[in-house]
């Protein structure tokens, strides 16, 4: 058999990594991307004494190597009394790593606004979530697209250092595969290339979202 | 924590420090390198190269690491684990600054060239004095914001046991059978010297918007 | 002997994607003469000037300057990098938009050149660059960054940067368009005081009044083709095409 069709015989353990990979990005992109947006909401300002404590939380993860903070809650949190599986805890940081990195995208743009907008909103009668939801997140998305679909394929590739973790993901597909069959570099070019099929689906949407937003005059990619 | 534990942590950060270090410095000219061929539109090599750029800059570090390290011996190439971390760090960092670098030629103002040839200069005299001095300052903040995201993506080198100020951690906890410490040691070390980096692309902003006339 | 010409245009003719913009231009300009070309946008003086020191390359004619030719060498093949550089080093020329080198000084932006072309020591560029900054009134500033200048300040120190190369002949491609009016004047007086200096200056001006008072050949550029020639006292008097009267009457309306 050559090397190829070993790595065929073994595609299950490929698409169980694949499948796992792509489960923790897809939930936790979502998720870190609510917890990004609710964090920008919370410094809008409605409670002050929330803003300082927040900036720390935020700058804190943006100065921090990823598999410190994996490292942090899988390794760490049990002597606390917390204890997850590795992948609850590998889901958990990828969520509160790039949720802050989400918030710092948005805020970065939040500042750029025009005050006018909010209050016209306001004289409007929106309630300040409403307004937040309806009038300035929408702007803030397709404004920071570009910067957002960056920071997506740097969760994305994240995800890997959960193999550190003994997560069962795509790398860790690859890096098993090479170990019992002795062929590293087929295993890693399928697995490469699962992450660059996923990386230019995400750039391409990205584009999807520029041209949506083209129309409506948001140049600034 | 005791002192051999201090030691053990001095001695991880020792390390994630020369190796990122190293990785940085030849990431910087290699990437200038990339750029420069990138700029000059060479056929085969411009695709080769934008190949490349899109290939490392999707590919996680840690597979890439293990792609190295775990392939090298098997194209009967006998390298350690700091090489294999350093030609990792340097493959994924030399991609993202031939981008800085290639923006900052392809934002480059015409007339500063035509300033120069006209007064005599040749090209080569006109890309050693102005324009390689104006694009280095231009580039610097985000070379500086793509070093704190190499030493940031560092600890993916753990994963072939080399041991940095990531891994390290679990030596020490081996020992005194309590992770917490080391680990919130290791993440403020991490913290002093990211927030180091960070207000040194401040002062490069600073220099770079000067040029900005 | 007759005297060998400052810079001497033959039969200049180039295109840009197939819109003919110079077409079978001629001029002389003799040592120590100082010429105006004027023309409305878009009539092709901008591009004769930078044809002057091959910044554009013509199509067809030819260009000598003090009797050697540019761009094309002796034996009929396209200048090297180095030999068209010795050439350019002869001509000093004056942006309208300054193009100062941001990221050095004052002084430095003048001694880069005849450091790094001419081969001066830093001493000599250095003495050289200051009596320069005296004549256009910059030696305050010296240490200082183009970013802390004013339109005219830049400008003059760009004039003194193309003066240190000492160059045969001064070339000027609108070199107050881009600037507040109110410091136009400045940067007029230093090159007034150049043409009393006697230098050889080439120059392309909107300025009306001051190529009058300067010039002692004006040039008419339409559509690519020169169709005025002469003293300034005869162009702004008596003007020979309608074309130009027409010109004047727009820009000039003093006279």
């Amino acid at each position: 058999m050559s090397n190829w069709e070993i790595l065929w015989s073994s595609r299950d353990v490929f698409l169980d990594g694949f499948y796992n990979t792509l489960q923790l990005f897809g939930i936790s992109a979502v998720l870190a991307f609510l917890l990004g947006a609710a964090l920008v909401f919370l410094l809008e300002g409605s409670r002050p004494r929330l803003r300082i404590p927040l900036r720390i939380f935020i700058d804190g993860m943006r100065m921090l190597p990823f598999l410190i903070l994996a490292y942090l809650l899988y390794y760490g949190l049990p002597s606390a009394g917390i204890r997850m599986s590795a992948w609850y805890a590998g889901l958990t940081a990828l969520v509160l790593y790039h949720g802050a990195y989400f918030a710092e995208i948005l805020r970065g743009c939040r500042t750029t606004f025009a005050q006018g907008q909010v209050e016209a909103a306001i004289a409007q009668g929106f309630s300040l979530p409403g307004m937040f939801l309806r009038i300035i997140l929408p702007q803030l998305i397709l404004k920071t697209r570009g910067l957002m679909g960056n920071q997506l394929i740097i969760l994305l590739k994240d995800t890997a250092f959960l193999v550190i973790i003994t997560v069962r993901e795509l790398t860790a597909a690859a890096n098993s595969l090479s170990s019992t069959y002795f062929i590293p570099m087929e295993a890693f070019i399928v697995v490469i290339g699962f992450y660059w099929l996923i990386s230019i689906g995400l750039e391409q949407f990205i584009k999807l979202i520029g041209r949506y937003g083209a129309k409506r005059g948001f140049e600034n990619a | 924590m005791d002192s051999s534990a201090w030691g053990l942590l001095a001695y991880g950060a020792w390390t994630t420090a020369w190796i990122s270090g190293i990785s940085i410095a030849i990431g910087v000219i290699l990437g200038l390198f990339v750029a420069l061929l990138r700029v000059a539109r060479i056929p085969v090599v411009h695709q080769v190269l934008g190949t490349y750029i899109s290939l490392a800059r999707a590919t996680p570090l840690v597979t890439l690491v293990l792609f190295i390290f775990l392939t090298a011996p098997t194209m009967g190439l006998d390298i350690n684990r700091n090489v294999a971390g350093i030609i990792a760090l340097t493959l994924n960092t030399t991609a993202f600054n031939a981008e800085i670098w290639r923006s900052a030629f392809n934002n480059f103002s015409n007339e500063q060239r035509e300033a120069a040839l006209a007064i005599g200069m040749t090209p080569w005299v006109y890309f050693r004095r102005i324009m390689l001095p104006q694009i280095t300052i231009t580039s610097l903040p985000g070379l500086v914001n793509e070093m704190s995201f190499l030493i940031k993506g560092s600890p993916a080198v753990a994963v072939i046991g080399v041991v940095d100020l990531a891994r390290v951690t679990n030596r020490i906890s081996a020992v005194t059978y309590e992770p917490l410490p080391p680990i919130l040691a290791a993440a403020a070390m991490y913290m002093v010297l990211i927030s180091l980096l960070v207000w040194l692309q401040r002062l490069a902003e600073r220099k770079a918007n000067r040029l900005a006339v | 002997m007759p005297e060998t010409a400052a810079v001497s245009i033959r039969k200049l003719s180039k295109s840009f994607d197939g819109t003919e913009v110079l077409r079978d231009v001629s001029l002389e300009v003799k040592p120590g003469e100082v010429v105006s070309i004027l023309g409305s946008s878009g009539s092709g003086k901008s591009t004769l000037l930078r044809c002057i020191n091959w910044l554009e390359q013509p199509d067809r004619g030819d260009i000598h300057i003090d009797g050697d030719r540019i761009g094309v060498s002796d034996s009929g093949k396209a200048m090297s990098r180095r030999e068209l550089a010795s050439m350019r080093a002869r001509l000093g020329m004056v942006f309208q938009g300054f193009n100062l080198w941001p990221h050095l000084s004052v002084v430095r932006n003048v001694t880069e050149a005849p450091i790094h072309v001419l081969g001066l020591s830093k001493a000599q560029a250095e003495e050289r660059a200051m009596a320069l900054l005296e004549k256009v009134g910059m030696v305050e500033k010296r240490d200082d960054y183009p970013y802390t200048l004013s339109g005219g300040q830049k400008q003059r120190v760009a004039i003194a940067r193309a003066l240190a190369m000492q160059p045969k002949v001064m070339l000027f491609d609108e070199p107050t368009s881009a600037l507040d009016p109110e410091l136009v004047g400045e940067v007029l007086g230093v090159i007034k005081d150049l043409s009393k200096e006697g230098y050889t200056m080439v120059l392309v001006t909107h300025e009306m009044e001051f190529a009058r008072a300067v010039s002692d050949q004006v040039v008419f550029l339409d559509k690519g083709i020169i169709i005025e020639k002469s003293h300034p006292s005869e162009f702004f008097v008596n003007p020979k095409t309608d074309r130009v009267r027409r010109f004047l009457e727009l820009e000039a309306p003093v006279v």
